[in-house]
């Protein structure tokens, strides 16, 4: 199963990408964080949010979704 | 009669007509922040006849505000923005009730100044106010309209309306120090703010009337440059929502980027405002400025606790007063502030302003 990635704000320049596709399965969202992370070990030090089909789910959620967003909090003003 | 002409674009709505716009005077928003995001919704929100409207912001205009915070003009710079917006949006609307707060939000004053309005626009830079509005808003059930923004993207969601999610519901834990660049490190395009301002004030707006689709539960995320807009669904987190309500006061968190509380300018004082001054200069150091009495850097933190008077702390710049500043401030002293300025500056103000 193929799932699109889009990446937002600063975690384009934590990943290099706006978006990518993965082919990989993971059982959770959580899995896909920890697989992220060991990819871009930048994202290490961003506590951001995923959410799937367009709703944001925690960490625990099995991962069913084929559009995966990843969300940093922004603090500008 | 004046006022059905002033307001007949929105009364000749059949969504708003004469018992809306009456709806729009009755309102009181508290604004807190006007800067990028303040601006634009506070132009937007007195020209529609909001009855009552709070501006807070402790900050100064300095020329690098004016490329997007587009109430202010060059004859702004070194005041106060709160007060400098008070005097734009009054010759807008003199009908609308402007009360101005021109200093910051803290643990001590938010619920004294959050409690007197329905809705606050959040329009900070910084997270620890930002935390700070959201529990507030919880604990005295306001809705909070939160927009934030970094480079070209935006987002804009409604937090408490009708016992909806709140921001700790989105981001349950705040950032660490460094995680997040922070406001003066990153650009941004000045358009932005403008854009996701208007959306705060659109948010605001349709609470008060009660139109249309609230983003409540729902996380807007505006891309201006790939014009890819994003609505994302969110759900309530009780246990966060219990853990603020059951402690009934706001947890305070770390981060204290760009939260510029700890300093002020002389644009921000009023002359008979009673301070106590401290010199953390040297005793050689000129020029003194003796009329204020100033206590010197030795003085032992026991005197100045509980103090309810503001202590400004000043030096020659400003460096060694901010330095000070912040070992008070990790002591738990909350009133005590560093001057922008340096003493020659406050030299001068104090002969022009104190008599």
């Amino acid at each position: 199963m193929e799932m699109k990635l889009r990446y937002f704000g600063q975690l384009q320049e934590a990943t290099g990408k706006k978006e990518e596709v993965l082919t990989e399965a993971f059982e959770t969202l959580g899995n896909l964080r920890n697989f992220l992370v060991k990819r871009y070990p930048e994202l290490n030090h961003v506590n951001f949010k995923i959410a799937q089909d367009n709703k944001i789910d925690s960490d625990s959620s099995p991962l069913s979704g084929n559009l995966i967003d990843l969300l940093p909090p922004f603090s500008g003003g | 009669m004046i006022m059905e002409t002033r307001y007949q674009r929105h009364i000749q709505l059949s969504e708003v007509g004469p018992a809306g716009q009456e709806k729009i005077k009755k309102a009181k928003v508290l604004i807190i922040g006007a800067g990028g995001l303040g601006c634009p919704a506070l132009q937007y929100l007195t020209a529609a006849g909001v009855g009552t409207l709070g501006i807070m912001d402790p900050d100064i205009v300095s020329i690098s505000n004016l490329q997007r915070q587009i109430l202010f003009n060059e004859n702004d710079l070194g005041k106060n923005k709160a007060l400098s917006a008070q005097k734009h949006l009054h010759t807008l609307n003199a009908d609308v009730k402007l009360f101005t707060f021109p200093f910051a939000l803290t643990h001590e004053n938010a619920k004294q100044y959050i409690s007197d309005f329905d809705i606050v626009i959040d329009g900070t830079d910084n997270f620890y106010t930002r935390y700070l509005i959201s529990d507030l808003c919880i604990l005295l059930n306001k809705v909070m309209i939160y927009g934030s923004l970094y480079k070209f993207e935006g987002q804009v969601s409604v937090f408490n309306y009708h016992n909806g999610p709140s921001y700790r519901c989105l981001f349950p834990s705040p950032p660490q120090v460094g995680e997040i660049p922070n406001c003066s490190e990153i650009g941004v395009l000045g358009v932005v703010p403008g854009i996701i301002g208007v959306y705060q004030a659109t948010e605001a707006i349709k609470v008060i009337l009660g139109l249309g689709e609230i983003l409540s539960g729902k996380l807007l995320c505006v891309n201006l440059l790939s014009h890819q807009n994003t609505l994302l669904d969110f759900e309530k987190n009780q246990k966060e929502i219990d853990q603020i309500k059951k402690q009934g006061k706001v947890i305070p968190i770390k981060n204290r980027d760009c939260f510029i509380d700890f300093e002020v300018s002389l644009a921000q004082l009023s002359s008979d405002e009673k301070i106590k001054w401290i010199d953390v200069r040297e005793q050689d150091e000129l020029p003194r400025v003796s009329h204020l009495n100033p206590l010197s850097h030795s003085v032992s933190f026991d005197s100045i606790v509980g103090s309810k008077q503001k202590i400004i702390a000043f030096c020659q710049t400003g460096t060694r007063s901010k330095a000070f500043v912040k070992k008070m401030k990790n002591k738990g002293i909350e009133n005590c502030f560093s001057l922008k300025e340096g003493a020659a500056q406050l030299h001068e103000w104090v002969q022009k302003n104190v008599k």
